[in-house]
């Protein structure tokens, strides 16, 4: 993982000392990608947005205690992935328990069925694949880094993004057909 | 295939996402001002700590003479990068191709992919021709054709105040007809200054816009806010809209299938043949609209005057507005948007900051901004900056809006 930039430090800086200003740059910089991640690891808006929020919560109040040399992104997105497959699995509990209706529709505006394809392949996947798909062709970390943000072996990561993009594969074909 | 999902999952959104972003900072935002600050002692206790042990080894190092050559090399190494303040203090590059045409409040100018500038000379306002070969300029009662080096190709004199001139945007070897206002009548005339007849006698006094991808045909507004496109050649009425807030700005999609009217109170998105898609209210203040490149999806300014905040969010000019999705905010006004020729740098003056920023639109989205912009284009730093600040850019080619 690269360092952090100049601004970032700055932000970070600030927000410890109390500048509103910087906290807004800091949350705006952040939130969208970290909300969007939530979103598709959990596949409903309501959780994405609670996770999302509780992991900006978290960040801020352990603020102080971040070393600002390490960039910002990657510590907020270990919360927000790890909450957010926390919260799959429970939900996936529940609906062995009694049926919960189907995952939210994805906003693809005019995008076209193959992103449609891929949101819905998506939401056919088991929680730990969705995650490590979000990291690595969302937020664009590389195997190893997925491999520290989950605490995982790397080797778990690679067979899981193979075994994920094989299923999506799969999915937009058919639904290509 | 993990390319097409990238792309893919990078363009997926969730529902609601800008009411969601609001409703966190919201939350973020109390939640900060409820916290207790760490006192800075505590907080820096540990780098105070490596600062006094560094001194230490620097004082033991530079009382040694080997040492001395050892701390100069030190001292190069850790000197702040003087290239790097935000914002810029002078526009020194765009961030992509092509070249800018900004009206400001001393002229039109051209800026250079490097930075560089120069002044048009003594003209209000001008435009580009579709490749940048040529820019349409107007000041009073005269219109002008240059070459960007600023050499007069041909004018022409009108009884009343002339503005508005917008080139067509047909190919090299239709090219081409500048629209432009007299007072209020609209008149087109060719690329090299023949042919000059009036096409409507009363109209809006909004700046009439070609469609892009069709020939010779204009879009421009009637007095009662009514969209009209018409055929220069027959000078026929293709459609007509239904009256509306008249608009300030309209602005087609680059295969010219869609058309904005952005009015002060309203913004009106119709289709090519004139059947309005949708229409939204717009708050009174700043506004100001840009599509994306090659898509149906555009950018508007949105000044709220609750929070005096000027915020840039994204639409579709489809049958449904689609879920908005929030850009950007700053306090203040925005006042001029332009989008670069490969789509993936958008400019925004920021007025009141005197700035422009850079926002960069692909995935991994950077913002870079500019100051002493009223400076830069030959305004004084003592005018308004609601007055002084530039009131539009172009960015070519083709040009934008």
């Amino acid at each position: 993982m690269v360092g952090p930039g100049r601004q970032e430090r700055s932000w970070i800086r600030g927000a410890r000392a109390g500048s509103v200003s910087d906290l807004e740059a800091l949350f705006r910089e952040h939130w969208p990608r970290a909300h969007r991640a939530a979103f598709l690891v959990v596949q409903d808006a309501a959780a994405a947005e609670d996770i999302a929020q509780e992991a900006f919560l978290s960040a801020l109040r352990n603020l102080d205690r971040f070393d600002r040399r390490r960039p910002f992104g990657p510590w907020l997105h270990r919360i927000v992935v790890n909450r957010a497959i926390d919260w799959s699995r429970a939900r996936a509990l529940r609906r062995e328990l009694s049926e919960v209706p189907g995952s939210e529709d994805f906003d693809t505006g005019d995008l076209g069925t193959f992103s449609e394809g891929v949101g819905a392949g998506l939401a056919s996947l088991p929680p730990d694949q969705r995650a490590v798909i979000v990291l690595r062709y969302l937020l664009e970390y590389t195997p190893g880094e997925i491999a520290d943000l989950l605490d995982l072996p790397r080797g778990t990561v690679n067979s899981r993004l193979r075994r994920g993009l094989d299923r999506l594969e799969a999915i937009v074909d058919r639904e290509r057909r | 295939m993990s390319e097409e999902v990238k792309r893919s999952l990078q363009r997926i959104h969730a529902p609601d996402e800008i009411e969601a972003q609001r409703r966190a900072w919201a939350l973020v935002r109390a939640s900060f001002d409820t916290r207790e600050p760490v006192a800075w002692q505590k907080r820096n206790r540990r780098p105070l700590l490596l600062v006094a042990l560094g001194l230490l080894v620097l004082l033991a190092a530079f009382l040694s003479p080997p040492g001395r050559a050892l701390v100069g090399s030190v001292r190069d190494a850790v000197t702040p990068d003087k290239n790097t303040p935000k914002p810029k203090p002078a526009l020194t590059a765009l961030p992509a191709g092509g070249s800018l045409l900004v009206n400001s409040s001393k002229g039109p100018w051209i800026v250079h992919p490097d930075g560089s500038m120069r002044p048009l000379g003594p003209w209000w306002e001008g435009a580009w021709s579709p490749n940048a070969e040529h820019v349409a300029v107007t000041k009073a009662h005269r219109l002008a054709a240059l070459t960007p080096d600023g050499t007069l190709k041909w004018a022409l004199a009108r009884s009343k105040l002339l503005h508005g001139a917008r080139w067509s945007l047909e190919p090299p070897s239709e090219c081409c007809r500048i629209a432009y206002l007299n007072g209020r009548q609209l008149r087109v005339v060719a690329g090299d200054g023949t042919g000059d007849a009036p096409l409507r006698d009363v109209v809006g006094p909004v700046a009439p816009a070609w469609r892009p991808a069709v020939t010779r045909q204009v879009a421009f507004s009637t007095i009662d806010g009514r969209i009209e496109l018409a055929d220069v050649d027959t000078t026929k009425t293709i459609w007509l809209s239904a009256p509306g807030d008249p608009p300030m700005q309209l602005v087609w999609s680059d295969d010219g299938r869609r058309l904005l009217a952005l009015g002060e109170r309203s913004l009106r998105v119709f289709d090519s043949n004139g059947n309005k898609l949708w229409a939204i209210g717009m708050p009174v203040g700043p506004s100001g609209v840009v599509f994306v490149r090659k898509s149906h999806r555009f950018i508007v300014i949105r000044y709220s005057p609750a929070t005096q905040r000027s915020d840039l969010v994204l639409f579709q000019a489809e049958t449904s507005p689609g879920e908005p999705r929030f850009l950007y905010s700053a306090p203040g006004d925005f006042g001029t948007l332009a989008i670069s020729q490969n789509g993936d740098w958008l400019l925004v003056g920021w007025i009141n900051a005197n700035q422009w920023l850079f926002l960069r639109l692909t995935s991994s989205a950077k913002v870079e901004s500019v100051s002493n912009i009223v400076e830069q284009f030959g305004g004084s730093s003592e005018a308004p900056l609601d007055t002084a600040f530039p009131k539009s850019v172009s960015w070519c080619c083709p040009a934008s809006p």
